[in-house]
């Protein structure tokens, strides 16, 4: 580490090379030269004197001398002494001594921490006074092997499949677990109910309960599922299908019974007492009956109106006191916003809008205004287009979608439509003047050269009418099937549909052609 | 450590299996002794009077009882069977997982015991297992052995297969142990055996047998295989798969080969070739995905060696079916893992059956057979709707599942009251094992 310019500089009081350059430079540099970033910390003076303090910034962190990470603080830091001490278990009766590593220090005569867990079941006893007045009322058992029972119970805690995979009682019948746990439980029983009871009637009756048994219904049950288990493929198999079967049966039935009411209704009208709209939406389960419907009107009504339960009420009557409510709903909350936040609003420039009205209670989610621009008419559109077009205004997009920019946009488009339609009526106008003057024209030529062809003319007129009329009543003979002769009628439809087909063929052999020549063009 | 229940009193674990003895301080993962439960012996002729020679080898590692039999110097542990001695005969003293011959017991307890783990018996309670199937006065002679000869502080019988339940984590399992002599299914409810419900066969020793049947008995495409263990042959030289092998026999060890041990070594070059060959078919026989699965390359010590093709499959299908011509030539034939597994359920109660079914064990190194998991399943599934396998993936859990329950069992705080001390034993008797092992 040798003496740097710096330093000797400083030491001789020579004023810096920088300084000595410049010449001009204002001593009030030096202070501020003072004032610059400090050193980092645990990088050597004079390395930070050469890189200076614009220095790479992770430069400094990876000179300091790494930390370690902290080491985990192991309680108070002595050392814990254990020691390999004799114990002796409570839960034994003999005085084995098995030792284990505990902790120094603690009381060498403490219990043995899991001797705790070495809980014993409780077993009901009988003594032979009992056994005689209660208990010898089945004889299919002694008191020998009923003793061995109470014994073997014990001994296995109660688990009853293990009792009934052990229970081997010397010269006595095979017990089925079945047969245990009925003579067990039935003891029990007895014994509970014929005691004197210390406690309340509740807790006794639900001792009682928690140690019935049903034999018989066991034994049915297990049978039952040991026939579940024994099913052959073949069984499964046609179980399977006959479930499908019973569905596609039920699916049938009410496909039926669907078309029925439908040809129902279209033979017979209002007269064959079912409601006017199929109701597909029913439950599978619900018969199509027009009570049902109803009940289904009254809800959708009570749902769109928000009251309260009103099961008696008329379809009629809860509509209307629906759409009454609902008027009051909506004007209840509006009300109070102006009275509460108008001034809010003016402050923010909040503008409030109606929602557009809608004919469902659907949701309308925020949109961008900009998104709703008035369209123009499909049947007027290119024309407005045009006047758009002409006056420089693109309807389609608004620069400022302001409330009054789409406000103007929309009275625009509303004047242009209008001025469209008044040029429409007004061509009209003209042509009709024109073909009068013609007509007038005409009538003077003819009045001069005398004719019959205007005759004509009405006879055309009279034949269009006719074929009007016909063409209604068409309609109306289709919908009630009316008595009416229809020869005249079938004779005249098959004319219709002669010319209808031969129109067919005409749009069809173009639009062949069409599509051949588009072919064509793109080979 | 109070979390799990555990307080660690160092026992010590004793498993006695057909092939291997496990043996290992409770609260371990693992066994720190396996060796095998085969030993030598010479019996040694009364003209021969150097038992003293005898003697010098065994302190080295095997250990020679001179006690029970004067005249039987014995080979036990890893270094026991598995080297050639002259005129040395293998003994298998546990057959059908349960002890046949009590005699070497002592012996192979005390080799693990002592000369490999090191420790002093006598400070130590001892938990032992035992199958499901065993004699009440197997577990007596055995509780008689622990605190007779070994002087145990306290000692507890336990069945493997309640143990290989508590291994999985389940007090409730119907646990499938297929191990080296013995296929059982065994279920266990509340950590009871339900011995109603136990089903056991010799099912693996069949597929030993057919294994064997197969390699050595000459087929289409190759010969009969020898087989001969390497401690025989001399040299050797590669030859290519097919082709009979070229190798020398240590000619002067043929004739010091005893019968007993030829047999040995011939079950021993069968099993390597099962377990590095053989498989099961995961969805049932059928000849023509067999013979896609491609064959594995298999090289036997004379060098001679052979690409195995479906053959390999034959194998590991016995465990599942017989064929017909093998029923009728063989009429008590061992029952298939299907089988023992319907008599096992048709002896529990219905409403267990679910709850068994929910819970199955697999167990046992024969359970490592490839694809023998699945095909467990496929099986089962076609009969049941649920049903959950729980097999270690881990094959040391699988093969010593036994030896691991025990450990977790025998490292519990609860389970402290039930050793049978050393006052239980002299004050009652043998009576006490069979009142507190149920």
């Amino acid at each position: 580490m040798g003496p740097l310019a710096a330093d000797v500089r400083s030491v001789f009081d020579l004023p810096g090379p920088s300084n000595a350059n410049a010449g001009a430079a204002p001593p009030t540099q030096n202070p501020a030269r003072k004032t610059q970033p400090k050193k980092p910390e645990g990088m050597k003076r004079e390395l930070y004197s050469l890189i200076g303090p614009n220095a790479n910034p992770t430069l400094p962190v990876q000179l300091t001398k790494p930390r370690l990470k902290q080491k985990p603080n192991l309680g108070s830091g002595r050392r814990v002494k254990w020691e390999w001490r004799p114990f002796k278990n409570a839960g034994r009766t003999d005085g084995l001594q098995l030792s284990h590593w505990v902790k120094a220090g603690g009381d060498p005569n403490a219990e043995y921490l899991y001797a705790k867990y070495n809980i014993q079941n409780t077993v009901q006893q009988y003594s032979q006074d009992e056994y005689t007045r209660l208990l010898d009322v089945d004889k299919n058992w002694t008191k020998e092997e009923t003793d061995y029972l109470f014994q073997i119970v014990q001994e296995y805690d109660g688990r009853f499949y293990v009792i009934a995979d052990r229970y081997e009682y010397p010269d006595g019948p095979g017990r089925s677990l079945e047969e245990i746990k009925d003579r067990y439980f039935s003891i029990c029983r007895k014994l509970v109910r014929n005691r004197p009871w210390a406690g309340d009637e509740a807790s006794k009756a639900s001792l009682i309960s928690s140690l019935s048994y049903d034999k018989e219904r066991d034994i049915a049950r297990k049978k039952y599922l040991a026939s579940l288990e024994t099913r052959t493929p073949e069984q499964i198999a046609e179980e399977e299908a006959l479930y499908i079967e019973l569905k596609r049966l039920e699916q049938n039935e009410r496909r039926f019974k669907k078309d029925r009411d439908d040809l129902l209704r279209t033979l017979l009208g209002i007269e064959s007492g079912l409601p006017d709209i199929p109701t597909e939406d029913e439950l599978p389960g619900q018969t199509p009956t027009s009570t049902s419907s109803l009940f289904i009107d009254t809800k959708k009504t009570k749902k769109r109106g928000g009251i309260g339960a009103g099961d008696l009420e008329t379809p009629v009557l809860a509509s209307a006191l629906s759409s009454h409510v609902a008027a009051l709903s909506q004007a209840v909350p509006k009300k109070a916003q102006s009275a509460k936040s108008a001034a809010y609003d003016a402050h923010h420039f909040i503008t409030r809008s109606d929602p557009p009205p809608t004919n469902k209670n659907t949701h309308v989610p925020t949109y961008v205004r900009s998104y709703k621009l008035p369209a123009a008419k499909s049947a007027s559109a290119a024309k407005i287009a045009q006047i758009m077009g002409e006056l420089g205004i693109s309807h389609t997009r608004l620069v400022m979608p302001t409330k009054e920019n789409t406000a103007h946009l929309e009275g625009l488009l509303e004047a242009a439509n209008s001025l469209i339609e008044m040029k429409k009526a007004v061509d009209k106008v003209e042509a009709d003047i024109r073909t009068a003057q013609a007509r007038l024209n005409m009538r003077a030529s003819e009045a001069e050269g005398g004719g019959a062809e205007g005759g004509e003319g009405v006879m055309e007129l009279d034949e269009e009418a006719d074929g009007a009329e016909e063409a209604g009543e068409d309609g109306r003979a289709q919908s009630v099937a009316s008595v009416r002769s229809a020869r005249s009628v079938g004779a005249r439809q098959r004319k219709n549909r002669r010319s209808m087909s031969i129109s067919s063929v005409d749009t069809s052999a173009t639009g062949v052609g069409s599509h051949k020549k588009k072919k064509r063009r793109a080979d | 450590m109070v979390t799990y229940g555990g307080d660690e009193v160092s026992a010590l674990v004793l498993d006695i299996g057909t092939s291997t003895t496990r043996a290992g301080y409770a609260g371990d993962d693992t066994p720190k002794a396996i060796i095998p439960t085969c030993y030598g012996y010479k019996s040694a002729t009364p003209s021969d009077g150097d038992v003293q020679m005898e003697d010098t080898p065994a302190t080295e590692g095997e250990s020679a009882t001179e006690k029970s039999k004067p005249k039987v110097s014995m080979y036990i542990g890893n270094n026991g069977p598995s080297i050639w001695r002259e005129d040395m005969e293998i003994a298998e003293p546990v057959s059908g997982s349960i002890i046949e011959d009590f005699a070497p017991i002592p012996s192979i307890i005390s080799h693990a015991f002592r000369d490999i783990m090191r420790c002093d018996i006598t400070e130590h309670p001892v938990l032992v297992t035992e199958a499901a199937w065993n004699t009440p006065a197997n577990r007596e002679r055995m509780a008689e052995i622990m605190f007779e000869e070994f002087q145990v502080p306290a000692f507890y019988i336990a069945n493997t297969g309640v143990l290989n339940a508590f291994a999985a984590g389940k007090g409730s399992a119907l646990v499938i142990d297929i191990g080296a002599s013995t296929a059982s299914v065994t279920p266990v409810v509340d950590g009871f055996v339900l011995r109603k419900g136990l089903a056991h066969s010799a099912l693996p020793k069949l597929v030993h047998a057919h294994a064997q049947h197969l390699l050595t008995t000459q087929t289409a495409t190759r010969p009969g295989i020898q087989l001969l263990p390497h401690q025989l042959i001399a040299n050797k030289q590669a030859v290519d798969p097919g082709t009979p092998p070229r190798f020398t026999l240590r000619e002067e060890r043929v004739a010091g080969t005893t019968e007993s041990y030829r047999k040995y070594y011939e079950a021993k070059e069968v099993d390597e070739w099962i377990q590095s060959v053989a498989g099961v078919l995961e969805q049932g026989w059928n000849d023509q995905l067999a013979n896609q699965r491609g064959a594995r390359h298999y090289e036997f010590p004379t060098g001679y060696n052979y690409y195995f093709g479906s053959e390999r499959y034959s194998v590991g299908e016995l465990f599942y079916t017989h064929s017909p011509s093998l029923v009728n030539s063989n009429p008590n034939l061992p029952k298939s893992i299907p089988t023992l597994i319907s008599t096992s359920l048709a002896a529990c109660d219905p409403d267990l059956r679910q709850v068994l079914m929910g819970n199955v064990v697999l167990t046992g190194g024969g359970s490592l057979f490839p694809g023998f998991l699945e095909r467990l399943s496929t099986e089962l599934s076609r009969h049941f709707t649920h049903v959950k396998i729980h097999a270690p993936g881990n094959p040391t859990e699988r093969r010593y599942g036994g030896w691991l329950g025990g450990s977790i069992l025998a490292s519990l705080g609860t389970f402290h009251q039930l050793w049978i001390s050393r006052e239980e034993w002299l004050e009652h008797g043998k009576a006490i094992v069979g009142q507190r092992c149920k």
